[in-house]
């Protein structure tokens, strides 16, 4: 076979016999992160436009592999691969399409993107404050609503939150994204899926759902949510109605204390892991915030869970809590 | 043939380390060390230690394995620690289908990296 060529930032490099991207960025010139050059400690991970030869993706999580992710080390292309370039999405401009209030600290918002905005559900983007700051929030939307759905808990004190649950329709504001290795990827229709969150959590876990549910998933789906209490559930009806649709998804309402006959009571680990059952091939998608992901990710790896089908991408403080 | 492809190569270690780090996890002698660690990365290290360890395709150095550990010898990370995992490498080598003899090799690899673990 002759060897390919690749594409990076508008310049081709010709592959010589043998030679792995790696190999051919470095004898360009190019300044590229590498390590063992063996396909194990993956620092030489690029992402390409096109799909990389499969011996690359070897091992690899199954979003990265979604999104043409590959070592570059282990990369010995046939044709023309065409690599992503360094710099990150640009911003884009959006219009608040609707505003709603669902519990005393959680708002619904629904952006229209001005311009194309390309996103798997369950992944985020980061909104831009006029003031410079930017907060990430994850997509709780298909692509096919036609509307950025982002779910904003306002934190006491909150720049950005604050701000967000005080716009009207039709104001007008920059996202810039996607980002984040947390959404479906369809390569087993009959996988048990285990989707876990807390809080706001929540937002990507429904975008998730319905995603798979739409791409034609039929093995059985597990919604849990927790809340510190029934109040704090949000969404709850729109959440019954779509597992009342759906009969292969089962939504849970999980709380730490005072629970109805709705909800089910304990730490959202235990609570999730029997309700889940037995874990071997399922894989599970984690949200919330850092403390409760890194619970819920160890507990279920604990159970049985394989550390590569734990997907998760924990939503972190805009800066460290103040001691 | 390196023990790392008589035991199946990558596909088995990305099973196996997930076992040795349950193993890690679950053992009171050495838990404490890994509460806030965070888990994803630290098992592809792992991965890459069972790799190495075992003659698969990874590097090692010695100052990567002094500066990983610096933080946990002033936790008061020792000597019984360090046989705690050699322990486990053994135990889940062995579920794997290696020989003793190969897990004497293997255990005999692991001593040398000892200094670098306890930063002597």
């Amino acid at each position: 076979m002759s060897p390919g060529q690749i594409e990076v930032e508008g310049q081709r490099i010709e592959l010589e016999q043998g030679e792995t991207v790696l190999q051919g960025l470095e004898r360009a010139g190019l300044d590229v992160a590498s390590g063992c050059r063996a396909g194990t400690c993956t620092k030489c991970l690029l992402q390409a436009q096109d799909a990389p030869p499969p011996a690359s993706q070897r091992g690899l999580r199954p979003t990265l592999t979604a999104q043409n992710f590959f070592l570059a080390c282990q990369a010995r292309p046939t044709g023309l691969l065409r690599l992503r370039g360094s710099r990150g999405p640009e911003p884009v401009r959006a219009r608040v399409a609707s505003i709603d209030h669902l519990t005393e600290d959680v708002a619904r918002l629904r952006l229209t993107p001005d311009e194309r905005f390309d996103y798997r559900p369950g992944q985020y983007l980061d909104v831009l404050h006029p003031g410079g700051e930017s907060r990430s929030y994850s997509i709780a939307s298909l692509p096919s609503d036609g509307w950025l759905e982002l779910h904003v808990r306002r934190i006491p004190g909150g720049q950005v939150s604050g701000w967000l649950h005080e716009l009207a329709v039709d104001a007008e504001l920059a996202v810039r994204g996607p980002f984040g290795q947390c959404f479906h990827v369809a390569d087993d229709d009959q996988r048990k899926l285990l989707l876990v969150g807390a809080g706001t959590g929540l937002a990507p876990l429904v975008g998730i759902a319905r995603d798979a549910l739409e791409q034609g998933h039929r093995g059985p789906i597990d919604l849990v949510h927790g809340g510190l209490e029934p109040n704090r559930l949000y969404l709850r009806d729109d959440l019954d109605r779509l597992a009342r649709e759906s009969p292969q998804l089962r939504v849970h309402h999980c709380v730490l204390r005072g629970a109805t006959a709705r909800e089910h009571e304990g730490p959202l680990d235990q609570v999730a892991i029997r309700l889940a059952g037995a874990l071997a091939g399922a894989r599970a998608f984690l949200c919330g915030d850092g403390e409760i992901v890194h619970l819920l990710r160890r507990s279920l790896f604990l159970a049985g869970l394989p550390s590569g089908e734990i997907l998760a991408d924990p939503f972190l403080p805009s800066k460290p809590a103040l001691a | 043939m390196s023990l790392y492809e008589r035991l199946g190569g990558e596909p088995a270690f990305q099973s196996a380390v997930d076992e040795f780090y349950r193993r890690m996890l679950t053992d009171e002698r050495v838990s404490r060390f890994f509460d806030d660690v965070d888990m994803e990365g630290q098992i592809a290290k792992q991965k890459a230690f069972l790799t190495y360890v075992t003659g698969g395709p990874a590097e090692y150095t010695g100052k990567d394995m002094r500066a990983a550990h610096a933080e946990l010898n002033e936790r008061g990370l020792s000597d019984e620690h360090v046989d705690v995992v050699i322990e486990h490498l053994g135990a889940v080598l062995l579920s794997m289908g290696a020989a003793p003899d190969d897990v004497g090799e293997v255990a005999a690899l692991a001593e040398s990296v000892r200094a670098d673990v306890l930063g002597r």
